[in-house]
């Protein structure tokens, strides 16, 4: 393993995305805001497996229910069960061209939104059904721009 | 490992003093990131706010000097009524009122949970705002407290669909539970017998059983009463008195008359 070089973009870069989640909308249209946070993950674990992982997501995902307001670890374990999928893909999922890249992510917001769904029923939390597919499809038409991005920063900070 | 984590802390210790603690101690924190995050709006805000016109500005001063009239005109009456219904109450030997102290306070940020109607208000315990405490906006209530950090709390809507509070209809008496439906515009009232006397148009104010809110605050309108043939329950919805994805300035009531609720009629 190489020596770790810039890992505080990866960091910077998650907590600029979270704070995205506190820009305001109003109440009718927050489902529609796309999961910054979730997509700058998945670009982290996507890019660097060896430094951003399942205990990045689970940060991440606590982070989440804090700003929310949720009850915690409602978040965590969908994206810690999707960052590890990734990690087990990541070879497969850097050969994919753009629209497949998008669609597999797509995926995973369904997968770990699906987790949180079945958890907040779990502790009757109350949920939305099909609002929810339309933020991660919003989320999903994000993904190139937050990739381009992340991407150009890590190459220009020389993260690895 | 992480994972038995987040369930355990869901499942068993949700309720658990260190487990809240963390939650409350994080509420100061968003607060305080998210007044950084929206300043610029803020900023933007106050902007257009200085450069209104005069004229904009003398209208509004005489509407505002308008109804200041007509509700010191109604603050008579309510006066004379209240020494009225105390003297009443003295005749019935019932529990004294006790006087509502109200802290002023401003909605600061929405929660980003879009099935939740969570806000973030910018008064805490150092205010004297305590968890359970009700939350008034201009035309009546609005919801509750329910984390409450040093500088900061948060507050959940009547319209949150886990919320659910007693009213009464102001003509009829007749009590129900209010529950929110997830609309910011809409609570629903379910298990009323269809035979009952309920109309659109009447107004719902809480009934203080239950001992949370205090008696007797306007709550909604009844706009709806579906009374499907052969249903022994009839769906009452009712619009919230208050509009609430208007306007910021709230009132948090600090020293309800809460036991005294008891005794409504």
């Amino acid at each position: 393993m190489t020596r770790a070089h810039a890992v505080w973009v990866i960091y910077v870069s998650l907590a600029a995305a979270l704070l995205l989640t506190l820009l305001p909308l109003p109440m009718d249209w927050r489902g529609f805001r796309p999961d910054v946070a979730a997509l700058a993950l998945f670009y982290w674990v996507l890019a660097l497996p060896h430094r951003v992982g399942v205990a990045t997501a689970f940060t991440v995902g606590v982070t989440q229910d804090l700003i929310e307001g949720a009850p915690l670890g409602l978040s965590s374990p969908g994206l810690m069960l999707a960052t590890l999928l990734l990690l087990y893909n990541y070879q497969r999922l850097r050969q994919f061209d753009l629209l497949q890249q998008s669609l597999a992510v797509l995926v995973l917001l369904l997968l770990s939104a699906g987790i949180e769904q079945w958890l907040r029923n779990g502790i009757d939390v109350p949920t939305v059904p099909w609002a929810g597919v339309a933020g991660m499809i919003c989320s999903m038409l994000f993904w190139v721009p937050i990739r381009t991005v992340l991407r150009h920063s890590r190459r220009y900070y020389e993260v690895h | 490992m992480l994972t038995l984590l987040c369930l355990s802390i869901l499942f068993i210790f949700r309720e658990h003093p260190r487990v809240t603690a963390v939650q409350r101690g994080a509420v100061d924190v968003v607060a305080f990131t998210s007044n950084i995050v929206l300043a610029p709006f803020d900023a933007w805000d106050r902007l257009l706010e200085s450069v209104r016109s005069r004229n904009a500005l003398q209208d509004e001063l005489l509407r505002l000097q308008q109804e200041n009239r007509v509700l010191k005109g109604k603050a008579q009456r309510l006066a004379s009524l209240l020494s009225e219904n105390a003297r009443y109450k003295a005749l019935l030997k019932s529990a004294r009122d006790i006087e509502d102290e109200l802290i002023a306070a401003q909605i600061s940020s929405v929660s980003p949970d879009p099935a939740r109607h969570l806000v973030m208000l910018d008064k805490g315990a150092a205010d004297g705002v305590e968890e359970g405490q009700p939350v008034l906006g201009a035309e009546g209530l609005i919801g509750q407290i329910v984390l409450v950090d040093e500088y900061n709390s948060r507050a959940l809507l009547i319209t949150d669909s886990a919320h659910a509070l007693p009213v009464q209809v102001n003509r009829s008496g007749l009590r129900a539970i209010a529950e929110g439906s997830g609309d910011i515009d809409r609570l629903v009232i379910r298990h009323l017998a269809a035979t009952t006397d309920i109309r659109a148009g009447d107004l719902l104010v809480t009934s203080g059983l239950g001992g949370r809110f205090p008696h007797g605050y306007p709550v909604a309108r009844v706009t709806n009463v579906e009374i499907a043939a052969g249903d022994a329950f009839a769906v009452v919805s009712a619009a919230p008195a208050s509009a609430l994805d208007r306007g910021r300035h709230v009132l948090v009531v600090a020293q309800s008359s809460r036991f005294e609720a008891a005794v409504a009629p």
